[in-house]
């Protein structure tokens, strides 16, 4: 963050005013659903259906809600984080293998028949289609693989789906390094293989750990590839939080619950690389 | 055996490119081309029947006896329009306010960082709690102020709106952050130049910092614009599409006509009309925007 005052920069005390009150206004805005979540999974069945706020005062709390996703339901609950950590994990690990791979071939050498440039932008133009325009065959390739149901099939459709923005992410930490230094490596008779795991990829462990945090959290969050391709064994975290919808109508209170175990994980871990959030959800257009 | 180094270059080249790029080819390439053949087909109720040659009339019938279809596809296109232009125009303003170093920022960063990062079924479903028509806890502060209940989800006239407001509290904070660094990156010394040479507030934002700007606001409303049409997660947990239909993504006709009712030459046939409108659009907004450089 720049600092110092200057002329774009300059305010008065009733800019000063107005801007603590806009930033007020819209963080109370920002934050009012997940306080109101929270709230709520503290509440008793009446309870979570009545205006109030503030526990021991205006109503009882308890664990009931807590105590029911943990426990009661806690097989489900604990097969679906299961396989959502499963999921998320390996499909962020081959984003960032075939990711930094093709990223460094991309920023590092010259593709002179199909220009650098146009290879990058076929790549991305993969994160452009709807996942939903790919459901139907997919279901049927995983049909006759036979991994309908399975985890795999959902690594895989996850790692298609991040590893477009791996690939660009990755260009663009590559092309951050000084080109001398994996030179320099060349030259004193380390391989192209040497050079790119000694050298260049070390050096880009803040890249690497941004690329596998962000696929991670799109993956935690990931809904219709895993609606249409797992079941009952395959299930992720998205797929209970919908379950939490019953034939009873909507339980507000297991419903804040089982939603605030598919946030909590995934905002840790957002606050942890806030700095490349908006890089990468920007595709790397913006660098903070 | 000792490889020329030209050589040995390619190879590692190609050997670094080549693991996504075959990846990408089987994975993404292949069923859409899959998807395209089966758009010719009928296919229909049950995995064992037979897909059957079925010419254009899939097609044809989506354009010219569907308008279902063409319901979805406005709604989509009028809840993209309205939530893109929502959530620029705020996120503009915003960071035109807040574009200045303040105490806190980093905190503030953070926290306008949490709509973005949750999942968008868990956001559905919250809101879905806030905005239920009877005991949400919105209209029960509305009713405490003495004003009238809104039907956030039983009205057909306000549905659609509900899924923009959720659509907007999620990714406002995008647009805002976004622009903000942007704003932070602009050369201090053009703006000290204008101010000498006189020149007011509104034009240095005309003038200066929306041209410089321009890219950027490009690049995040077409990233925002393609992501907005992939709208799924908010209609299947908040509305389930009704009340009468009047909050039916595309995608979601296309979930229930391909997954549910098993109707694969229909929906494959339908994911691809999607896909050329998607496309024509995310052209049309590249050479608008290219015209004005």
């Amino acid at each position: 963050m720049r600092s110092g005052s200057s002329i774009i920069h300059r305010r008065s005390t009733g800019g000063w005013i107005l801007l603590w009150v806009v930033l007020f206004a819209f963080s109370l805005w920002t934050i009012f659903p997940l306080f109101w979540a929270v709230v709520t999974s503290f509440k008793f069945t009446g309870d979570a259906y009545d205006p109030t706020f503030i526990p021991w005062v205006q109503f009882k709390p308890t664990l009931q809600g807590w105590r029911f996703v943990l426990i009661t339901a806690g097989e489900r609950t604990f097969r679906s984080l299961k396989n959502s950590i499963v999921i998320a994990f390996f499909s962020s690990a081959a984003v960032l293998f075939l990711g930094s791979m093709a990223g460094y071939a991309l920023a590092r050498f010259v593709f002179r028949k199909w220009k650098n440039k146009d290879i990058a932008v076929w790549i991305l133009s993969n994160r452009m289609f709807p996942p939903v325009a790919v459901l139907i065959p997919y279901f049927l390739i995983m049909r006759t693989l036979r991994l309908l149901d399975n985890p795999l099939s959902i690594i895989i459709a996850h790692t298609i789906l991040n590893l477009p923005l791996g690939v660009w992410l990755m260009i663009d930490f590559f092309r951050d390094l000084p080109r001398d230094l994996d030179d320099a490596a060349l030259i004193d008779g380390c391989s192209f293989m040497g050079a790119f795991f000694r050298i260049a990829l070390p050096l880009v462990a803040p890249g690497l750990v941004a690329v596998f945090v962000l696929s991670f959290i799109f993956s935690w969050n990931e809904f219709i590839f895993v609606l249409v391709l797992g079941f009952n064994k395959a299930i992720t975290i998205p797929i209970t939080i919908a379950g939490a919808l019953t034939t009873k109508g909507l339980e507000f209170w297991k419903v804040a619950t089982m939603s605030l175990i598919g946030v909590i994980p995934v905002v840790l871990l957002a606050t942890f690389i806030s700095r490349f959030l908006i890089r990468g959800l920007t595709m790397g257009a913006i660098k903070e | 055996m000792i490889l020329k180094p030209a050589l040995r270059k390619e190879l590692v080249k190609w050997g670094f490119l080549l693991p996504c790029l075959v990846f990408m080819m089987l994975m993404a390439v292949f069923p859409l081309g899959w998807s395209l053949s089966l758009s010719f087909t009928k296919w229909l109720g049950t995995i064992m029947a037979k897909p059957q040659w079925h010419g254009l009339n899939n097609f044809r019938d989506i354009i010219f006896s569907d308008p279902r279809f063409w319901a979805d596809l406005g709604f989509t296109m009028r809840f993209v329009a309205m939530a893109v232009t929502l959530e620029l125009g705020i996120g503009l303003g915003l960071a035109h306010l807040l574009h200045e170093p303040f105490r806190g920022y980093r905190f503030f960063r953070v926290l306008f960082l949490i709509p973005m990062a949750c999942p968008p079924i868990a956001v559905a479903f919250i809101w879905k709690m806030m905005v239920h028509p009877d005991v949400g806890i919105i209209n029960s502060m509305i009713s405490a102020v003495g004003l009238a209940k809104v039907k956030w989800t039983t009205s057909t006239i306000v549905a659609p709106f509900t899924i923009v407001m959720v659509d907007v509290w999620e990714w406002t904070p995008f647009m805002f952050l976004a622009l903000l660094a942007a704003y932070q990156a602009l050369p201090e010394e053009v703006y000290q130049a204008a101010a000498i040479d006189g020149a007011s507030k509104g034009q240095m934002f005309r003038r200066i910092t929306l041209p410089l700007i321009s890219p950027l606001i490009l690049t995040i409303v077409l990233i925002r614009t393609i992501d907005a049409f992939k709208l799924f997660e908010l209609v299947f947990g908040i509305t389930s599409a009704g009340p009468a239909n009047s909050t039916e993504a595309l995608s979601y006709y296309i979930y229930l006509t391909g997954i549910k009712w098993f109707n694969l030459g229909k929906g494959a046939a339908m994911s691809w009309v999607f896909l050329i409108i998607l496309l024509s659009i995310s052209m049309f907004l590249l050479s608008r925007f290219r015209k004005r450089d």
